[in-house]
């Protein structure tokens, strides 16, 4: 007991000395004026520029600022968060190679009757809130990753709660999650693309750019700006709806994975030993 | 006319503070017998009046509030419309997450069950009660 009394002191020690060190500059000013008291030039071209129906030579049409620079302005960047994002599931799906897609040994019942029914309704709630994220990704915060991150729970309670028979019953199989995924990616690339499609089959004088969004000053050409009277952000929309299906298909996928049992996952890491 | 409406308005928003403070009591009275209850299925008793009584309950209340609040526009359906849909996804996950939580424990059996009077699941199952 005296050993932990020690410990918890020099404990409690270190911590108070962690937050005075990170206080004190903060106290001092060392992050500049918090909050900044006048707008820098960046965020004033931003603020002008992402939802201005008067000079539309570089907005958006989405009255979300964040979605806007995400998936526009910097529409490049987060194409390439999404390839890591990509390649990293590839990876964990790698390491169980021997097993994806068998069918489990275990036939579990899952929780009891009442847990069973009372999450088969608050699933579908989940499922609301996350494509109600995701396809207003450019109206309200959120959008096409954090939505498919909030759907992507209904996978991991339905293992939990039905346990895993259920995900060998459905229709959900291994194939058809890489397959929606798969589609997903394809879209967001060709939403990337269709604005340049007629430059590469010879239409020389048609000049567009890659991951371009609404009209520009050297061509026409557009996403669809307000329907009915909800701005659609033109391509953010898509990006958002195709990043969203493969957040939700790729977490499915890699829970899936997780929770095999213990005799199919064994076989994996025993793998290198019997000399796969 | 608008008086009535008026008065429509009061009603509802003392009805509302009368269930805020019926939460309130509840959530106190909740955490006085987490402390005070013998053992753990009788506290998990106290863990759903915190639940139910101190959630639900505050939660439909403050919908109310807001239904009865011309002040705040149009906006006060949308207040209403998210507290009624989050009482009653509390009202759902509360019974059937306690429930879990009595199951799991039976069943484990980790839990010193005294003082005790009647076990009426284990006479079910065949078992010795108490």
């Amino acid at each position: 007991m005296k050993g932990t009394r020690a410990r918890d002191i020099i404990f409690i020690t270190l911590i108070i000395f962690a937050i005075t060190i990170l206080a004190i500059p903060t106290l001092l000013g060392a992050l500049s004026s918090i909050p900044p008291i006048d707008l820098r030039t960046i965020a004033i071209n931003y603020l002008n520029n992402t939802y201005n129906p008067f000079n539309q030579t570089l907005w958006t049409s989405s009255p979300e600022a964040v979605a806007a620079i995400v998936w526009d302005y910097r529409g490049l960047d987060t194409l390439f968060e999404t390839v890591v994002f990509y390649s990293a599931i590839v990876a964990a799906l790698a390491l169980y190679r021997e097993i994806l897609g068998e069918k489990d040994i275990l036939k579990g019942k899952g929780l009891s009757v009442i847990v069973q029914r009372a999450t088969a309704v608050s699933m579908v709630g989940i499922l609301v809130v996350g494509f109600a994220t995701i396809l207003h990704g450019q109206l309200t915060p959120g959008g096409g990753f954090q939505g498919g991150a909030i759907a992507a729970v209904t996978s991991v309670i339905a293992i939990v709660v039905f346990s895993r028979l259920i995900i060998d019953k459905s229709r959900l199989s291994y194939k058809r999650l890489l397959l929606i995924r798969n589609a997903a990616l394809v879209g967001i690339a060709l939403i990337a693309i269709i604005p340049i499609i007629p430059f590469m089959f010879g239409d020389h004088t048609f000049l567009s750019f890659i991951f371009q969004n609404q009209v520009k000053a050297v061509n026409s050409f557009s996403y669809p700006q307000i329907i009915v009277d909800v701005p659609m952000g033109g391509s953010i929309w898509f990006y958002n709806l195709f990043e969203g299906l493969a957040v939700i298909t790729a977490f499915s996928l890699a829970i899936i994975v997780v929770f095999y049992s213990e005799e199919l996952s064994r076989k994996t890491i025993e793998g290198g030993e019997i000399g796969f | 006319m608008n008086m009535d409406v008026e008065l429509i308005n009061w009603i509802v928003i003392i009805i509302g503070q009368i269930l805020i403070t019926i939460g309130v009591f509840c959530d106190f009275v909740a955490a006085l017998l987490m402390i005070r209850f013998p053992n753990f299925y009788i506290r998990l008793h106290a863990l759903t009046i915190g639940s139910i009584g101190g959630a639900v309950v505050p939660a439909v209340g403050a919908a109310l509030i807001a239904i009865g609040s011309p002040f705040l526009g149009t906006f006060r359906w949308f207040l209403a419309g998210g507290a009624l849909v989050v009482a009653l996804f509390i009202f759902i996950l509360g019974g059937a997450g306690s429930h879990a939580i009595a199951r799991a424990t039976y069943r484990a059996k980790i839990v010193e069950y005294r003082p005790c009077y009647i076990d009426q699941l284990a006479e079910d199952i065949g078992e010795d009660g108490c």
